[in-house]
């Protein structure tokens, strides 16, 4: 057994154990990040509701937050895809005031899709501004 | 195709501001609700909720507008260095966010038993507040109707006339009421103090054994009567009822006893049985003694005639003699049946205002004199408050005074010592008190006193009529008489006459 060990230590040679990660490997950990996102908030949604807090319009405004942060991801998960992960959109800023944004295969419908999933805040702001309104109605409420 | 990309630039870049002000305010509140309810875990979830999304804002929005500053200066290229860290970033911050939220879920339902406990917990304590306030005003209720009950059977048996009395389990006195106090004679601090047993206040220890006994036979007993020996050796009739009390709430054994003095009304009963006896007997005597008196007169006349008629020849008659004794014998005859006479007499003689302690005097100077009383120590007592008045007939005063002291002289056998006394008592009745202490009244013949013919002298000695005649006098002048006496202690008689009238009623 020693001997053994002597010869593996003596005569070393490359060994292939770590693998190598691509690109890909990052979007798609992006993507399983929003969809994890997306369903924690559809269960924070359905605990307000299981829960009945929903009566209460602080916790409705949070249910409809999470609402909207579900859209928000579904908006994030398909704009990854078009451009990110199936190269199915490529962009390029022509200047300050425009944009080129080019579908694969000259799908007209798929570019205007993509320039109004770009104007993503208007799904997250709306749910940050849900939460707070949200929080606020809970802290106005009476003490229990 | 060509779009514009102003309004992606602006709401990127307004947005992104929008999204850390907005964040950082929910932060904010979520930390103000968590300051407000301490112990809600749900808040404490939101604040985490908020700290994430603050971090992913933040991280997103710095990363957007870097983007777009980069990529409008043609800095592409730096952007495309940064982006993979700005993604992976958001991408840490929005599963932050997403684990929270699960997280959250399993602790809320950990928080909502915790909340329902708590809140049971709460109004079990509040219930607990209540029954012990309840509680507390129960045991203020209870000492008060305590407190109360006490005071009352406190004021029963400091109040009570007739005596209550508890020993422990072994006779001793433990408590005894002012009444109790006030029969005996003896003090509370030697009834209780001193550890006295109840046995020492009955005068007969056989009576107390047998009390006793029937107590421990029964556990009660119920209107017994006996006789109590008070402190100052005085004997008291007096009825027991009592019981034993096992104890309760860790209590030792006692026995409870109420006496009732029932001495003075013995005593009325006695002299009312005696003075319906007396009366009757009186009422006898006086018809025997008018159907005797007359053929006495007859044969004293008649023997008093043959004296006379023999008179001459006193030497030479064979009957003068003997018509002397039947005189002598005659005489004496009617002497008892005068004294019975007497005894029945209602009222004859002369009354007026007598001194009671000239009269006593002067049967003491009287009888101080004569040989039967040489041997004997008078002494006197006269009431000192002058004079000591009642209406009567002084010589029947001083017959019944002379008759009590030759008997207390015949009870010393003609040695010893007799004492006078006079007072007055709390009704204001004058009382004359004859005491020897010679060989006393046997008990079975002190009921039977004032009976006439009834007496204790060999025969020929004693009518048995002095007793009685004094006792007729003193009921005839609404007087009482009353005797006391232990065998071979000497004997007392009391005289209680009632005070005479004021001027204006006689």
């Amino acid at each position: 057994m020693l001997a053994l060990t002597g010869i593996i230590l003596l005569m070393p040679d490359w060994v292939h154990a770590t693998q190598m990660h691509s690109a890909k490997e990052g979007i798609l950990v992006h993507q399983l990040g929003h969809l994890f996102f997306l369903v924690s908030m559809a269960i924070l949604i359905l605990t307000i509701q299981g829960k009945k807090l929903h009566m209460e319009r602080g916790w409705r405004l949070i249910q409809y937050s999470a609402l909207f942060f579900i859209l928000w991801n579904l908006d994030a998960i398909l704009v990854h895809f078009l451009d990110n992960q199936s190269s199915f959109i490529s962009t390029r800023l022509i200047s300050m005031s425009h944009i080129h944004i080019k579908p694969l295969e000259h799908h007209q419908g798929l570019a205007r899709l993509y320039y109004l999933l770009r104007l993503d805040h208007l799904l997250c702001l709306p749910a940050m501004l849900f939460l707070h309104r949200g929080l606020s109605h809970l802290l106005q409420r009476k003490t229990p | 195709m060509i779009f514009p990309y102003m309004p992606i630039l602006a709401i990127d870049v307004l947005g992104s501001l929008g999204m850390i002000c907005i964040a950082a305010l929910s932060l904010l509140k979520a930390r103000k609700l968590r300051v407000k309810e301490p112990d809600n875990a749900i808040f404490l979830y939101l604040v985490w909720i908020c700290s994430g999304l603050t971090l992913f804002a933040l991280s997103r929005s710095f990363g957007h507008i870097l983007k777009q500053v980069l990529l409008l200066t043609s800095h592409g290229h730096i952007w495309s260095a940064i982006a993979p860290y700005s993604g992976t970033i958001n991408t840490v911050s929005f599963m932050l966010v997403g684990l929270v939220t699960l997280f959250c879920n399993q602790s809320w339902a950990i928080n909502t038993k915790i909340l329902s406990s708590r809140r049971a917990l709460e109004e079990t304590h509040a219930q607990l507040v209540s029954l012990n306030q309840t509680l507390e005003q129960k045991v203020m209720e209870r000492t008060e109707m305590l407190t109360t009950s006490e005071h009352k059977c406190r004021r029963i048996f400091e109040q009570s006339l007739d005596t209550i009395l508890v020993t422990d389990a072994h006779w001793r006195i433990r408590e005894i009421n002012p009444a109790g106090v006030a029969i005996t004679g003896y003090a509370k601090n030697t009834l209780v103090m001193e550890n006295m047993s109840m046995g020492q206040l009955f005068s007969s220890d056989e009576d107390w054994q047998r009390i006793s006994q029937l107590i421990m036979e029964n556990e009660f007993i119920l209107n017994e009567e006996t006789y109590f020996k008070g402190a100052q050796g005085n004997k008291l009739y007096v009825i027991i009822t009592g019981g034993i009390d096992y104890g309760a709430f860790g209590c030792a054994k006692t026995f409870h006893f109420i006496i009732k003095n029932i001495n003075e009304k013995k005593e009325m009963e006695e002299q009312i049985a005696q003075a319906d006896k007396l009366a009757a007997l009186g009422e006898l005597s006086a018809g025997v003694a008018h159907e005797i008196n007359n053929p006495l007169g007859i044969i004293l006349g008649y023997t008093q005639l043959m004296l006379k008629a023999e008179a001459g020849n006193k030497e030479t008659s064979p009957y003068h003699d003997d018509l002397k004794i039947i005189e002598k014998h005659v005489k004496n005859c009617k002497t008892v049946v005068s004294d019975m006479l007497a005894f029945a007499r209602k009222d004859t003689l002369k009354r007026g205002i007598i001194d009671l302690n000239q009269v006593v005097s002067d049967v003491e100077g009287f009888v101080h004199n004569h040989a039967d009383f040489r041997k004997i120590n008078m002494g006197l007592d006269l009431f000192d408050q002058g004079p000591l008045n009642v209406m009567g007939n002084e010589q029947e005063f001083r017959q019944v005074v002379i008759n009590l002291l030759i008997n207390a002289c015949h009870a010393l056998d003609k040695k010893g010592d007799i004492f006078l006394t006079t007072q007055k008592n709390r009704s204001d009745e004058a009382v004359i008190v004859v005491k020897d202490n010679g060989k006393g009244i046997s008990p079975k013949n002190i009921t039977r006193i004032f009976h006439p013919f009834f007496t204790t002298k060999p025969v020929g000695e004693g009518t048995g009529l002095g007793l009685s005649v004094s006792y007729g006098i003193i009921k005839k002048h609404g007087g009482r008489i009353r005797a006391e006496s232990e065998e071979n202690k000497g004997a007392a008689f009391t005289i209680t006459l009632p005070s005479p009238p004021d001027k204006g009623e006689y």
